[in-house]
């Protein structure tokens, strides 16, 4: 299995992601990529885009699609995209809105990311933390329009680059500093 | 005559009691930021043995902050053989953030030493500073609820505490905080109940009952707070708050190191990435 996960965040709808992945030319895509699974968390207001796609006759070029609207933790369907020989799970995508949360807990997984800002919200420090996310290249940014192509490059980006483990000793140091033991 | 006479003293009493009110305020707000910054620069020396008892408070507060302080934890490698008692603070009706610090424990903790510790933590709930939607009106009284909460969570009068007879003092040693509303609540109260730790240390001084045991404490309730790894360039509100009142301010972006409250004060410290 090789997953696709799109997630739209809780709070806010963003239509304009789901017309986006809910197509023939965004299956089409992923098949060419290697992709067997497309898993759409779409929101509260996202059903209709979703059912709407079922029942169309779009060619699904293999992809087996999945939905749901909300969970108060998507843990388990961001561990779906990690590699997993024993599951015969291959490295996937997570392809989120700029929540902080999301963002954070896709690094940690080591999974490639692809952070689509929606447009209709405007959070200042949430579009500064991908930014400068994208500038060090740990994540990839994109428009809605372009998301598709942004595909091949997450498919290229290194390994080595998600899988940083620096080993950060500065809080267990500090916190060790400030209750003064004695040497 | 006599009537513009009495008019101008009430006016000239008037000014006086103006001017008096003025160098009062200014006196005291002097005299906050000088002991604000000597507290801040005070370097404790190291008096605890290691391997003593240490009990730690840590904040917990609304999704986002208490997933970023696990992470931290889960990262730093959590010892609990050096923060022997854990405290979590959380704020009511937040039953994601009690539930996360339960998984912590059961994950992380119990699995290091084999065996179970549910003596070793406790989970404290605390009145919310201002709720969600909540007016800024009644804010203030919300706030000020939680602050004498707060105070008592410090003291180790919540009801749920149940600190072992080992831990010499109620008060928890170190806290770590990440930023919720509740975080500046829990660090203000910290500072001013060291305040008044040490006017009575003064106070024993002066009158000679110098004992030995209480000059050779280690400190307590001293402040760590860690900026959001969200925060890139500026700080958060809590953050801004925090600045003059933290013993310790980590930040997790070079943009946010070297910032300070004011000229003499401690400067915040660039750690790099806690989270990941």
């Amino acid at each position: 299995m090789k997953l696709c996960f799109v997630t739209v965040g809780a709070t806010a709808s963003f239509q304009k992601l789901l017309e986006q992945v809910l197509n023939s030319q965004f299956l089409e895509i992923l098949a060419k990529h290697g992709y067997t699974h497309l898993l759409v968390q779409y929101g509260k207001d996202g059903q209709q885009i979703f059912q709407n796609f079922v029942d169309s006759d779009q060619p699904d070029h293999g992809i087996t699609l999945g939905g749901f609207d909300f969970q108060p933790s998507i843990d388990a369907q961001m561990m779906m995209t990690v590699e997993r020989e024993a599951l015969d799970q291959k490295r996937g995508l997570i392809i989120c809105h700029a929540g902080t949360g999301t963002i954070l807990a896709g690094l940690r997984l080591g999974v490639p990311l692809i952070v689509v800002p929606n447009p209709d919200l405007a959070d200042n420090h949430q579009q500064e933390l991908a930014d400068e996310l994208e500038e060090g290249n740990y994540v990839i940014s994109s428009s809605v329009e372009d998301v598709g192509s942004a595909i091949s490059r997450a498919e290229t980006q290194k390994a080595e680059v998600l899988s940083m483990t620096p080993g950060n000793t500065t809080l267990a140091e500090s916190m060790s500093d400030d209750l003064c033991f004695l040497d | 005559m006599s009537f513009s006479l009495a008019s101008l003293s009430f006016g000239g009493l008037l000014l006086w009691c103006f001017v008096l009110a003025i160098a009062l305020g200014a006196s005291i707000l002097l005299f906050l930021l000088i002991s604000l910054t000597i507290s801040q620069n005070i370097i404790p020396s190291k008096c605890r043995p290691r391997g003593s008892p240490t009990h730690l408070l840590v904040v917990l507060g609304s999704g986002g902050h208490t997933a970023e302080m696990l992470y931290m934890l889960e990262r730093m490698n959590f010892d609990p053989q050096i923060y022997t008692y854990r405290t979590y603070l959380v704020s009511s009706g937040d039953n994601f953030s009690a539930d996360k610090a339960k998984d912590f424990e059961a994950q992380h903790v119990q699995n290091s030493q084999g065996h179970t510790h549910n003596k070793n933590y406790t989970i404290v709930t605390v009145p919310r500073a201002r709720r969600v939607h909540q007016s800024y009106l009644t804010a203030p009284f919300s706030t000020l609820r939680c602050f004498w909460a707060c105070l008592n969570v410090l003291r180790g009068l919540h009801p749920d505490q149940r600190l072992p007879n080992e831990y010499n003092s109620l008060y928890p040693d170190l806290i770590l905080t990440n930023g919720p509303a509740t975080a500046v609540c829990v660090v203000a109260g910290a500072k001013l109940i060291r305040f008044f730790l040490c006017l009575a240390k003064c106070a024993a001084l002066c009158l000679g009952l110098r004992t030995v045991s209480s000059f050779a404490l280690a400190p307590k309730l001293r402040t760590i707070y860690i900026e959001s790894w969200a925060r890139v360039s500026s700080l958060s509100t809590s953050g801004v708050l925090l600045l003059p009142l933290a013993d310790r301010f980590l930040v997790q972006w070079p943009a946010q190191a070297g910032r300070r409250a004011w000229w003499g004060m401690k400067r915040t410290q660039y750690a790099g990435w806690l989270v990941i």
